[in-house]
């Protein structure tokens, strides 16, 4: 049968790539406006449900904070990958495949 | 400015709250039973209704969090299965769906939500009436069960006719909130294969 995420939708294929590092939400936005050259713009909605859909099956999957802040991005050894944004309330995403 | 207003279609209703804003003002509170607090502003504002199904603490922090980050106030809500009220400065970037996708999906809850409500007081009429709407809605009078009511006279008719219909309207109103969400149902059910045609 065929996967419920296929065929990828052209955010989700974005959101995927832009995974490749860990981001939390409002720079999975940043990064993908930048990689598609401002055609693609997420919205608070939209970003909120990809992510999780991604994340239910399992092609996304949470990353923990070095030290369990939350004002950076870290990667899996727990080094700084992105300075962090705004309020950062939402916890990273990584890619997982 | 306070306003009071009942609302059963959330898309109508987030049409008439950004009328209000456009009208140069900016919503701070929305009370559960349809009262909506207004205040004077100098920026444009905008409201967004979103419908989420339950959810756990976690994931509805991860929810508030991501629309926060882009600049949403989340005037009310409650991850208990309900309506999210999102406000914000106007900026260009003013919705919160921006692909075919995630607004179908969008469509798909709304739906499930009537629907929700719809038996909600469908399972009440039943109760009620016996599961017999089309008397529940049409024919006011079965709502009063006072004995010999219309066959009373003068004052007190009058009396007995204005203390019981509080009462009444419990009886025959979920029987028309009950029709509103059907409608609401297959409206929302409407634009959510309409907008799948599109996308497809």
């Amino acid at each position: 049968m065929k996967h419920p995420l296929l065929p990828l939708s052209e955010t989700m294929h974005y959101i995927l790539l832009a995974l490749k590092e860990p981001l939390h939400g409002y720079a999975i936005m940043q990064t993908v406006e930048r990689m598609s050259e401002g055609t693609v713009i997420l919205a608070a909605g939209t970003l909120y449900g990809a992510v999780e859909n991604l994340s239910k099956h399992g092609w996304i999957a949470p990353v923990q904070g070095g030290d369990g802040t939350e004002e950076g991005i870290r990667d899996h050894d727990g080094r700084r990958t992105h300075p962090g944004h705004r309020a950062g309330k939402t916890g990273a995403f990584a890619g997982t495949l | 400015m306070k306003k009071r207003k009942w609302f059963i279609n959330l898309l109508k209703e987030e049409k008439w709250l950004n009328d209000r804003l456009a009208e140069g003002y900016a919503c701070r509170r929305v009370s559960s039973l349809g009262g909506y607090l207004f205040e004077p502003t100098d920026r444009k504002m905008v409201i967004r209704l979103d419908y989420q199904r339950q959810m756990s603490a976690e994931k509805y922090e991860e929810y508030k969090g991501t629309y926060a980050d882009f600049g949403w106030t989340h005037l009310k809500g409650s991850r208990w299965g309900s309506v999210q009220y999102w406000q914000k400065p106007a900026d260009g970037r003013d919705e919160i769906f921006s692909d075919a996708g995630s607004q179908i999906a969008f469509y798909q809850r709304l739906t499930h939500y009537a629907l929700t409500t719809a038996c909600l007081f469908f399972i009440y009429i039943c109760v009620l009436f016996d599961g017999h709407i089309f008397t529940a809605m049409f024919d006011v009078k079965a709502s009063y069960l006072t004995e010999g009511l219309w066959e009373m006279e003068g004052a007190m008719f009058w009396r007995a006719f204005l203390f019981e219909t509080p009462f009444a309207m419990l009886r025959f109103l979920p029987a028309w909130i009950f029709g509103i969400a059907i409608v609401v149902s297959l409206y929302s059910y409407f634009l959510y294969v309409k907008r799948k045609k599109e996308y497809a």
